[in-house]
């Protein structure tokens, strides 16, 4: 078990350098019936995220009149994990992470400028190989561009993990299962302002300072490929009307 | 997904279909294009994904090996169950899509139901002891429309990529063995030369349609569900939503949706014989 999160040689199960993120492919507007939509594949995880609103907000008690509010849904698919789950409405961690990711967008969304309405987030996992969140957090980001909600910066999220002092970034279902700390990081690259951090099991004091500057660099890079998808995407929807932006 | 319609269009689109020239020129048999695509999912056993109009649909096969059922000790399992995702509408957080979604799974567990629709018998392993368990889970990730039929032609098309790992059984009673073969090109795949899609026969005015468009639905009264399977055979028949159909329109409606769907099912054959044909895993 030991020699399968990292070889002799440097190389991890799926055949990935410590520091190799997994092949992202991202693709805006993908659900017609959206407001805005992204589906996001980073290695086997596909995670599909729909956006609607900013819309009247359903529940008068939750309305807030100075800016607009988030709900957010987390689900992952019955065939998403290696064993069949069965659906659950609200189980605890489903509820958890709804939760978490409607609190990293409260901060990155400019919400003042809708009071009164509601911005809801439904985040599905069709696949799930690890780094759930964090594929959800970055199909999120996309979503929200697709449906023209303006935010103060992308949101990149990224997990890493410790092993034999390398630090694994973008890890895979089987080195989550490995009993080495969890590290969750998302955060708005530009201003490397870190909106969300998780850390399960135990992470030494020593290791702190490298695991945040690689995970940092990570979202970095996420936010590269992100980036130019949505510059694409832009390029492609304004053809429509005969218009040619400026990316 | 409510469409609100003037009585002008009502009486344009009732019209069209009674003239059997609907608005966006499809005769009353006509389906729109269907994208359909297997293999999507390479956690699961099989998998496919099918879009027609606005509705899109994933379905994943995953087996298990489990004890069998008293009742049934020669036979395998299959569960079907029907998800409708939040990402299609937001009707669908919690417990909002519950109706919808028993609707869906007792119309597609039905269309199974038939014991000549797919071979349970070659799911039993061990006679009277385990047997292979199928759970198909159809996720809807975006609703416009005619869910049944889009997610019954997504069903089949995932039981046909499902591949099951070839079990060896050794010696008997306790000392009995299984080992599930681990190489991932030791597998066999279902015959699912017998299986149904649903043709859903919706009734608008006077007359009658396939497919019908979020407009169309939002004028019809009733809708017939019929299973049909690739021979020409009804596996299922299911009359549901309100309005009356006199029994002579639905015997048509019937012979309409048993030839509708012998002519999908020819279609749908040849699609996934010509993926087979592309590489494999």
């Amino acid at each position: 078990m030991a020699s399968e999160i990292l070889s002799a040689e440097g190389l991890r199960c799926d055949g990935r350098r410590p520091q190799e993120m997994r092949k992202l492919k991202c693709e805006l507007g993908i659900s017609e019936g959206a407001d805005g939509s992204a589906l996001v594949e980073q290695g086997y995880t596909k995670v599909l995220v729909s956006v609607f609103g900013p819309h009247e907000c359903a529940n008068r008690n939750t309305r807030n009149h100075e800016r607009a509010i988030i709900s957010c849904s987390y689900n992952l698919a019955s065939f998403g994990s290696a064993i069949r789950k069965k659906k659950m409405n609200s189980d605890k961690k489903s509820t958890e992470v709804g939760v978490m990711i409607q609190n990293t967008f409260e901060a990155a969304v400019m919400l003042e400028k809708f009071p009164k309405s509601q911005i809801d987030i439904y985040v599905q996992v069709l696949q799930g190989d690890g780094g759930e969140r964090c594929v959800a957090i970055n199909a999120t980001t996309l979503a929200l561009i697709n449906a023209g909600i303006p935010m103060k910066d992308y949101v990149c999220a990224c997990a890493a993990t410790v092993y034999q002092d390398s630090v694994l970034l973008d890890i895979n279902n089987l080195e989550e299962s490995s009993r080495g700390p969890l590290f969750m990081l998302a955060v708005m690259p530009r201003t490397e302002s870190i909106v969300q951090l998780q850390l399960d099991h135990r992470l030494h004091n020593d290791h702190l300072d490298k695991v945040v500057k690689e995970t940092i660099q990570g979202c970095r890079d996420i936010q590269v490929l992100l980036d130019r998808q949505v510059k694409e995407w832009t390029v492609e929807a304004a053809a429509a009307y005969d218009i040619k932006p400026r990316v | 997904m409510t469409t609100r319609l003037s009585n002008a269009e009502i009486q344009y689109i009732v019209d069209g279909v009674e003239q059997d020239f609907r608005s966006d020129g499809r005769g009353a048999e006509d389906y729109r294009q269907i994208e359909l695509e297997t293999r999507v999912l390479p956690n699961t056993n099989g998998s496919a994904r099918c879009k027609l109009g606005k509705t899109e649909v994933l379905v994943g096969v995953k087996a298990e090996v489990v004890d069998v059922d008293v009742h049934a000790p020669h036979i395998g399992k299959l569960v079907i169950t029907a998800d409708c995702s939040a990402v299609a509408s937001p009707k669908f957080v919690g417990k909002g899509s519950e109706a919808l979604e028993n609707d869906l799974t007792n119309v597609l567990s039905f269309l199974y139901n038939s014991t000549n629709t797919i071979s349970l018998k070659d799911l039993c392993i061990v006679k009277g002891e385990s047997c292979w368990q199928l759970h198909v889970d159809v996720l809807f990730v975006q609703c416009g429309g005619n869910l049944f039929d889009v997610a019954s032609i997504a069903l089949k098309a995932a039981l046909y990529s499902t591949t099951l790992p070839i079990v060896k059984v050794s010696g008997e009673g306790i000392e009995m063995e299984m080992e599930v073969s681990d190489d991932p090109y030791h597998v066999w795949k279902l015959d699912v030369s017998n299986c149904p899609i649903c043709i859903t026969l919706y009734q608008i005015g006077g007359g009658f349609a396939v497919d019908p468009s979020e407009e169309e639905v939002a004028c019809s009264e009733g809708f017939v569900h019929v299973g049909v399977q690739p021979n020409g055979d009804m596996s299922s028949m299911e009359k549901a939503g309100a309005g009356n159909i006199d029994p002579t329109t639905l015997l048509e409606m019937v012979e309409v949706g048993v030839r509708v769907g012998e002519e999908i099912h020819k279609q749908l054959n040849k699609q996934l014989d010509a993926e087979k044909s592309l590489a494999k895993l």
